[in-house]
């Protein structure tokens, strides 16, 4: 077993909350430290030490606390998977945040940092090759906000693992993750009856089932690869497909029209994205997950397709006991 | 420096409808007792569509029950619009990777259509051909996840080479839109063959190439002119003025009904080379040439060959 305790950031993430119930499962509850402004939740006996990632401050008391609490990992899971409207607090908490956190774990000789990263970084482009290797420049859609301060994050981490070669950095750029329980702007979109897409455009989208990402996360503390590594599940599906097989109506909207209505729904409230989202219904960000096999060993046991099963499965019990039925 | 607790949540916490509301609405309407509701208009969506679609698709995003469903428009034009005569097939090797490279023409990307059709119905292996499909046609509304159903890639390294490595046969056209958009007047020249991108990937994977030559298919629809300052607002590298096109609207996308021949050639082996060929520019532009040059030949004797347009 790895020396130290293995600490988790934003454990009011779903992957944060779900990992750091699992790490506790597996190494004892007095070995995890949850680095959070909310308290880990009643029941579950981990450390807390109660931070705000934003504030200035922020690097010398977690300085303290890694050392206090002899941390040896972390993972860093302080992220929003939704866009947000108060952009500022997001950056702040984003892209200063992680500074703040590498900071403090370069200065207490932290050996192991992973970051909970994004394949949407990579850009939903025409000209994106069919599986996104992990030395494809990030390239993101700069006027988009949410995707430019995780890009920061990955910046971050990239410039530290330089300056500090005795830290091991491990990126995990996960796929959308999609699943029971599971809440970020692709449920959103999926829990409207109505589903807007781009007329004409059919992309190849990638979901991640929750139990493969836990899995991947897991497997990355423990073999402490360093670079960035795709998480994704075994197949991608198109977009439609999803969309039918979730028993949602697609409501076609023009590209030239997406973008501008996308924005108006988002600056009225009713949006679950900003308008440069419809660049994610366009093109397809597929990337490929062979290094995770090579330096995790992990192999995802879920398609796209299951993710999108088991998700119907868990909020339209009913629906998807009748078509289930009718398949059969 | 300590601060009081404060809980800031990371997102409003949404819960599912309450069980309540949840029941009442199932009393008030039994399923599938309201017709007109949003709940079974997309249940009867979803039936429509996968009906001709499957529900996984490989990760290239090749749909085969979309293109069993597309497949009997195609050999129609195949055996009968254009009444395709294919020959030398045998020379696409039964099993192992290799790349068909052809003459591309035609304004819009039929002549991929046939080779496809070619391989898969007289090859005694029943090969599927991977099309590489033109930047302009892959990323066009509509035409682009068509084009993905049926089995085309998008034309760049990375995926032709992903292909061939997993063993699969793959279709290029390296003159790309000089070569489709070219005018009447040019038929049958052969553009310049890109930068000899397809050589190198030949030369990494050692695939063999398979010279292809496709006769008939410039005549479908002839472009007299183009109108390139209509292309460019709509993002199109050209809109030609063909016979029927603009003059009769929608009718001008029917591609007239000459006969066509696709003949392929002995395939060049590339292993011979090794992968470090690939870097060397002069060998990948000597390939480049002598590929060219091979298909030029058959096209030339095939002209050479041909009485009639309309007949062969």
């Amino acid at each position: 077993m790895r020396p130290g305790r293995i600490a988790v950031t934003g454990i009011g993430s779903f992957l944060g909350s779900r990992l750091l119930r699992r790490l506790a499962e597996k190494h004892g509850a007095d070995r995890i430290v949850a680095v959070d402004v909310a308290a880990p939740p009643r029941g579950l006996a981990v450390r807390h030490r109660e931070i705000d990632l934003a504030k200035p401050g922020s690097d010398q008391r977690l300085l303290e606390s890694f050392r206090d609490e002899d941390v040896g990992a972390i993972f860093h899971a302080a992220f929003f998977t939704s866009p947000r409207r108060d952009t500022g607090y997001a950056h702040e908490l984003e892209s200063i945040g992680t500074l703040n956190l590498f900071a403090a774990a370069a200065a207490a000789g932290v050996g192991h940092v992973v970051l909970r990263s994004f394949t949407a970084l990579y850009g939903a482009s025409g000209q994106n090759p069919a599986f996104l290797t992990e030395d494809r420049p990030l390239q993101p859609d700069p006027s988009l906000r949410w995707a430019r301060d995780k890009l920061e994050a990955e910046q971050h981490a990239a410039s530290f693992t330089r300056r500090y070669p005795d830290m091991k950095v491990t990126v995990l750029r996960f796929a959308p993750l999609f699943g029971p329980k599971v809440q970020n702007f692709y449920t959103a979109i999926f829990d409207r009856r109505v589903v807007p897409v781009v007329m004409g455009y059919d992309p190849l989208l990638q979901l991640l089932h929750p139990d493969d990402a836990l899995a991947a996360a897991e497997a990355a503390l423990e073999k402490a690869p360093r670079g960035p590594i795709n998480v994704v599940p075994k197949t991608p599906m198109p977009l439609l497909t999803a969309v039918h097989l979730a028993g949602r109506i697609p409501a076609p909207v023009p590209h030239a029209l997406a973008y501008m209505i996308g924005d108006l729904l988002w600056a009225t409230g009713l949006g679950a994205a900003p308008g440069a989202f419809a660049h994610y219904a366009r093109f397809g960000f597929v990337a490929d997950g062979e290094r995770a096999q090579r330096e995790l060993g992990f192999a995802p046991r879920n398609s796209s397709r299951d993710a999108v099963v088991a998700y119907m499965a868990y909020r339209k019990p009913r629906v998807a006991a009748s078509r289930a039925e009718a398949r059969a | 420096m300590s601060s009081p607790a404060k809980v800031v949540p990371f997102r409003p916490e949404r819960r599912p409808a309450p069980k309540r509301r949840r029941q009442r609405h199932a009393k008030r309407r039994a399923p599938g007792a309201d017709p007109v509701s949003l709940e079974s208009l997309a249940r009867l969506w979803s039936r429509f569509y996968f009906a001709w679609h499957s529900e996984e698709v490989d990760e290239f995003g090749y749909d085969p029950k979309f293109t069993e469903t597309v497949l009997p428009f195609f050999e129609f034009l195949y055996a009968v619009w254009w009444r395709v005569d294919a020959s030398g097939i045998e020379n696409v090797p039964r099993t192992g990777p290799a790349l068909i490279v052809a003459n591309h023409s035609g304004v819009l990307p039929w002549d991929g259509i046939m080779i496809n059709l070619a391989v898969r119905h007289e090859h005694p292996a029943r090969r599927a051909c991977r099309m590489l499909a033109l930047d302009m046609f892959a990323l066009l509304p509509f035409l682009a996840p068509m084009l993905a159903q049926s089995g085309a890639v998008r034309a760049n390294p990375e995926n032709a080479e992903r292909l061939l490595r997993k063993g699969e046969l793959v279709g290029v056209f390296p003159e790309g839109v000089k070569g489709v958009g070219k005018r009447f007047k040019d038929r049958y020249k052969l553009a310049r063959f890109g930068r000899g991108g397809f050589v190198r990937i030949a030369l990494r994977t050692g695939a063999p190439i398979v010279p292809c030559a496709v006769v008939g298919a410039e005549e479908i629809h002839p472009a007299l002119a183009q109108m390139s300052w209509l292309g460019k607002p709509l993002g199109l590298p050209y809109v030609p003025i063909t016979p029927t096109f603009p003059l009769l609207g929608p009718l001008g996308f029917v591609p007239l009904p000459s006969k066509w021949s696709i003949e392929m050639g002995e395939p060049i082996p590339m292993d011979g080379y090794g992968p470090d060929g690939a870097d060397d520019p002069m060998l990948v532009n000597r390939l480049s040439e002598r590929v060219r040059t091979t298909i030029q030949g058959m096209i030339d004797e095939r002209l050479a060959h041909r009485k009639s347009v309309w007949f062969g």
